[in-house]
């Protein structure tokens, strides 16, 4: 008897996120088989930084009739198969598998495509490139993004997703320990993390909920214009300076890293600016948007780097892997910021939202401190961010 | 005209139309199944198995609470 398998290169069974994405973002020739139903599959696609060739085939159509279902996958190409937890991925791989077609299931599915962080580097400027590390941590199924400052073994960290374990043992690779966890504003589309990795970390956490909200978690305030430094001793501290950006949220805080690098939250994105609606008074804090964005941020140099705290498509992430702006650019390039005066932006904004995320009242009441089970948050989270006052497609600044 | 009861709370897709689809083909025309889950992705799963389906006719939808507060999501299916 001869073993026909024995020449061929083994498909593992199942496939991790992390090891998938980068594949798939260099363009390597891998189709993706996505077995969600058709709502799921239309609502919230897997993203690479190029296109990958998917095909679309229900779990179901699978169980009801298999080799009809089975006609419709390609054959002889690598297969990847994305469901929405995993499961049922995994069973259409092993009716493949007894088909005698090779596929790996991607373990997680959706959802392990919605917590998965990816770590990215920022080139700093070159005169600061030994004083401290800026990492932008990429959320890419939500499109989020958080932010870990390292100099001299300390480690600040901003918006960091509900993954706390995470942020704490990226910072002890990076040989630092965190000495405090910010949050740009009271999140209304993810669970933040700050609360229990400042716990863990045994480090202040900050978040401003403003008037009118109830924060139950404790925090150590801070005061426009403070600077908070790290990086401790031998001349390699960096000053974070604190300013108060309301509108998106009324205790929305923006953070200046170095005096280059401005964490702007949802304040301002690379391609729009954030929705100033989800507490019901549009006008009024679109009001308040408005005077952070031309008068609070004013004083700030053109060459000022950008940092939100999420991006709407793939356009916005730069060539280095970076969503990033120069805050002159986007002063020139933002849609909402070339109306002129108030009055014209909030009109603007309030045409252009849309509905509110799902879940936005629930995750926003976790984040006062409210309490929920991991499998509830993790069902509130599904699917992209929505908190830009409008997605536009047409590409960075 | 008979009803059958499938209680598949706690299970994950594809579990809950596996099972489904199994009672479903030993049942007689015209009868009915009520699926009880506890998974959300059961609302869109049945909505779409049933477009394909040859012997399944989904006629209803609808959720509630069971004792503990966990939420329900009922199917009523008939055999074709």
């Amino acid at each position: 008897m001869v073993d026909e398998d024995k020449d061929e290169p083994a498909t593992p069974a199942s496939v991790e996120v992390g090891e998938l994405l980068p594949r798939l973002d260099r363009g390597e020739p891998v189709v993706l088989l996505d077995v969600r139903n058709l709502d799921e599959y239309e609502s919230w696609k897997l993203e690479p930084r190029r296109p990958v060739e998917t095909v679309h085939v229900p779990y179901f159509d699978f169980i009801e009739d298999g080799d009809a279902a089975l006609a419709r996958v390609p054959r002889g190409r690598e297969l990847v198969v994305l469901c929405a937890k995993g499961g049922s991925s995994e069973m259409v791989v092993e009716l493949l598998k007894d088909a005698g077609v090779r596929a790996a299931n991607i373990a997680g599915g959706m959802i392990a495509y919605g917590i998965y962080l990816e770590p990215v580097k920022l080139p700093l400027e070159h005169d600061e490139a030994g004083r401290f590390e800026l990492w932008q941590v990429n959320r890419r199924g939500k499109g989020c993004l958080s932010y870990v400052i390292v100099s001299g073994g300390e480690a600040v960290v901003v918006d960091p997703s509900r993954h706390a374990g995470w942020y704490e043992a990226f910072a002890r690779a990076r040989g630092a320990r965190v000495v405090q966890v910010l949050d740009t504003h009271v999140h209304a589309d993810h669970v933040s993390g700050g609360p229990e990795l400042a716990r863990r970390a045994q480090a202040p956490y900050y978040v401003a909920a403003g008037d009118g909200f109830e924060l139950r978690h404790a925090v150590a305030p801070l005061r426009d214009g403070q600077q908070i430094r790290l990086g401790g001793d031998g001349g390699v501290a960096i000053e974070v300076r604190v300013i108060r950006t309301p509108g998106h949220t009324p205790g929305s805080t923006s953070f200046l890293v170095g005096g280059r690098y401005l964490l702007t939250g949802d304040t301002l994105f690379v391609a729009s600016v954030g929705r100033p609606d989800l507490g019901g008074h549009v006008a009024e804090w679109g009001r308040e948007l408005y005077a952070s964005l031309t008068q609070r941020l004013a004083d700030l140099p053109a060459g000022t780097r950008v940092l939100p705290a999420h991006f709407a498509s793939q356009a916005e992430i730069g060539a280095e892997g970076v969503v990033w702006g120069r805050l002159g650019e986007l002063r020139a390039s933002v849609p909402e910021l070339q109306l002129g005066d108030a009055a014209a932006f909030v009109e603007a904004v309030r045409g252009a939202v849309k509905e509110p995320p799902a879940a936005y009242a629930e995750i926003i009441q976790v984040n006062l401190g409210a309490p929920a089970s991991d499998d509830q948050i993790a069902l509130w989270e599904l699917g992209k961010n929505q908190c830009a006052a409008s997605a536009h497609r047409s590409g960075r600044a | 005209m008979a009803l059958r009861k499938l209680d598949v709370r706690g299970a994950k897709c594809p579990i809950p139309i596996v099972k489904a689809k199994k009672e479903i083909d030993a049942m007689a025309p015209g009868d009915q199944l009520e699926v009880t889950s506890t998974d959300p992705g059961s609302m869109p799963d049945f909505v779409g198995w049933a477009k394909v389906a040859k012997t399944a006719l989904l006629k209803e939808q609808h959720t509630g609470k069971d004792e503990t507060g966990r939420e329900l999501y009922i199917h009523l299916l008939e055999r074709k």
